[in-house]
C-alpha cells in the first residue's frame, strides 16, 4: 500500500526533473500558466480571507434557526464534483445565466475571463477555509475575551488582540488548504473560464492540454505541482503541531 | 439445497445465453467526439445484427491518441484527422481507411444580431470559442483562417484579428459547440455534422464560402493489439457498407473525400 501511494509521485518526479527541466520551466507556455495560476490563486486567497472570515466568526458565535442547514449548504462545494460547480457558476453568472442580464447591463462579462478563474477557485476552495476558521473561532476561550472586556477593551480590541491571534493557526491552516485546492482546480475552471494561454489557462489546465501534444511541459508542471503539494502539506502539518 | 443448486445453474445458463456464449464479442471503439451521435446509432445497429457488444469512448482525437500511446486497450480507432492517426499506423493501428468526410460550420446563438457574416467575426469585443490546435477541428479551423488571409477578401490580417476575439481553446469539438449552445460564446467553429437536430434549436449557421472551407477526412483502423480482431474488422466493414454510410450521411457527414 505504501508503495502504491508513493510510486506515482516518484514516477512524476523522476520523469519531470530531467535535463530539460529548467529550459522547459522558463518557456513562455509554462511561465504563462504559472503566472496565471499564481495571481489568480493569490487573489482568491485574499478574497477568501476578506469575505469568509466574518461569516466564519458569525457562524461560530451565533445560533439561529436553520443554522445547520445553512452550514451544510456552505459546505456543499467541498463534495460537489467540480464540473457541476462550473455548470452552476455558468448558469448563475454566465451571459444566459440567472444574473446574466443585470451583469450585462453593468458591463460585466464574466465567463471566459480571469475573473471567472478566480470565481471558480473561490467557489470550490472557500469552504475549506470556512470550516477551519469556524473551528478556530469556536475554540477560542470565551473567558479570555470576557476578561479583556472587563479590563475595558472594546469589541474591536477584543477581536484584534485576543480572538484573532488565538484563532490564527486554524485560519492559516484553512487558508493553506484552500489555496492548494484553488491551485489544483480544474473542472469548474475549464467549464466557466475556458482555457486560453496567458489569460485563463492555469497550471492544471496546461497539464491537461500539454498531455495531448508535447509531453515536456506536462511533466515539468506535474513535477512542480508535486513539490508545491508536498510543501503545502508540510506547512499544514507544522501549523497543526504548533496548534497542539 | 438441491433446489438452490439447480436454480443457481439455471441463472448461470441464462447469463451465458444472454451474453451469447463464446460467439459474442465485446468491442471497444475509440472515436472522435464529432462521431458521437452517428457512431452510437451505427453501434446499436451493428450489435443488433452481429450480437456483439460495442462500447465507445468519445473524446478529442488527440486525447484518444495520447491514451492509445499510453497503452489504452481498444479494438478500433476512428480519428477526425490524419495528424492524430498517421503517426500510429504500423505501431498501434494496422492500416488506415478513410470512411467519412466533413466540412466546417461557423455557428452563432439563434437570433444573434452580432454575427451575420464572416467579416463580423473580427469585430472587437466578440467572444469566439474554437478548439485547441491539436484537436482536429482546431487544426482545420486554423487552415480555414489561413485560406481567408490568403484570399485577402477581408484583409490579410483577418486571422490575427479573429484570434484576438478567441476567449477559449477547448479540448473537443463538442465542448466548443456547447459554449454557443449555452449562449456564452458569440460564435464558434465546429463541423457541419455537429449541427445536430438537438443543437439546431439553439444555434444558427453563418455561411462559410466553400473556397475557405477545409474538407475534413476521417481515418479508421483496427488496432494492432485488438482482442476482438475479426469483430473489429467487421465493424470497419460495416462503416464502409451502404448502411453505415447512409447513417453517417443522415448525421451530416459527407462521403470520404
Amino acid at each position: 500500500m505504501t508503495a502504491f501511494l508513493l510510486l506515482p509521485t516518484l514516477a512524476l518526479l523522476a520523469r519531470g526533473l530531467n535535463a530539460s527541466f529548467l529550459p522547459t520551466l522558463l518557456s513562455p507556455a509554462v511561465t504563462d500558466t504559472l503566472r496565471v495560476s499564481l495571481w489568480t490563486t493569490g487573489l482568491s486567497a485574499l478574497l477568501t480571507v476578506g469575505l469568509v472570515t466574518p461569516v466564519a466568526f458569525l457562524l461560530a458565535r451565533f445560533d439561529f434557526r436553520g443554522k445547520a442547514v445553512l452550514e451544510t449548504l456552505l459546505d456543499l462545494p467541498v463534495v460537489l464534483p467540480p464540473v457541476v460547480a462550473g455548470l452552476g457558476l455558468l448558469l448563475t453568472f454566465g451571459r444566459q445565466g440567472l444574473l446574466g442580464a443585470p451583469l450585462e447591463l453593468a458591463g460585466l462579462n464574466l465567463a471566459f475571463t480571469p475573473a471567472a478563474v478566480v470565481m471558480a477557485q473561490l467557489f470550490t476552495s472557500a469552504p475549506f477555509y470556512l470550516r477551519a476558521a469556524r473551528a478556530g473561532f469556536s475554540s477560542v476561550d470565551r473567558d479570555a475575551e470576557q476578561a479583556a472586556r472587563v479590563d475595558g477593551a472594546s469589541g474591536a480590541q477584543v477581536f484584534r488582540l485576543i480572538t484573532w491571534p488565538l484563532a490564527f493557526p486554524f485560519l492559516l491552516e484553512g487558508l493553506v488548504l484552500a489555496w492548494a485546492r484553488a491551485l489544483g482546480e480544474f473542472g469548474a475552471t475549464i467549464l466557466f473560464a475556458g482555457s486560453l494561454q496567458g489569460r485563463t489557462r492555469t497550471v492544471t489546465l496546461a497539464v491537461y492540454a500539454a498531455l495531448e501534444s508535447d509531453l515536456g511541459p506536462a511533466l515539468v508542471l506535474s513535477a512542480v505541482m508535486v513539490c508545491v503539494a508536498f510543501t503545502v502539506l508540510l506547512v499544514v502539518r507544522s501549523l497543526a503541531a504548533r496548534r497542539g | 439445497m438441491k433446489r438452490l443448486r439447480r436454480s443457481c445453474a439455471r441463472v448461470l445458463l441464462g447469463a451465458l445465453l444472454l451474453t451469447g456464449g463464446a460467439r459474442a464479442a465485446t468491442l471497444t471503439v475509440f472515436a472522435a467526439s464529432s462521431l458521437t451521435d452517428a457512431f452510437t446509432e451505427i453501434g446499436r445497429e451493428f450489435d443488433r445484427r452481429s450480437g456483439n457488444r460495442t462500447t465507445f469512448q468519445f473524446a478529442g482525437s488527440q486525447t484518444l491518441r495520447a491514451q492509445l500511446e499510453g497503452g489504452a486497450r481498444a479494438d478500433v480507432y476512428a480519428s477526425a484527422n490524419d495528424a492524430q492517426f498517421t503517426p500510429l499506423v504500423g505501431k498501434i493501428v494496422t492500416a488506415r481507411q478513410v470512411f467519412a468526410g466533413n466540412t466546417l460550420s461557423v455557428i452563432v446563438p439563434r437570433g444573434s444580431a452580432r454575427v451575420k457574416t464572416l467579416a463580423d467575426l473580427t469585430r472587437p469585443g466578440l467572444r469566439i470559442v474554437i478548439a485547441a490546435p491539436t484537436v482536429p477541428v482546431g487544426e482545420y479551423t486554423r487552415r480555414m483562417l489561413g485560406a481567408v488571409d490568403r484570399a485577402g477578401t477581408y484583409g490579410r490580417d483577418y486571422s490575427a484579428r479573429f484570434m484576438k476575439n478567441v476567449v477559449s481553446e477547448e479540448p473537443s469539438v463538442r465542448q466548443v459547440a456547447l459554449k454557443v449552445q449555452l449562449g456564452e460564446a458569440d460564435a464558434a467553429v465546429v463541423y457541419s455534422s455537429d449541427v445536430t437536430p438537438a443543437l439546431k434549436r439553439a444555434v444558427q449557421v453563418v455561411a462559410l464560402p466553400s473556397r475557405f472551407n477545409m474538407p475534413a477526412a476521417y481515418p479508421v483502423g483496427v488496432t494492432v493489439g485488438a482482442r476482438s480482431g475479426p469483430e473489429a474488422r467487421a465493424f470497419v466493414a460495416f462503416l464502409l457498407s451502404a448502411d453505415g454510410q447512409r447513417t453517417l450521411r443522415r448525421w451530416g457527414f459527407r462521403p470520404a473525400p
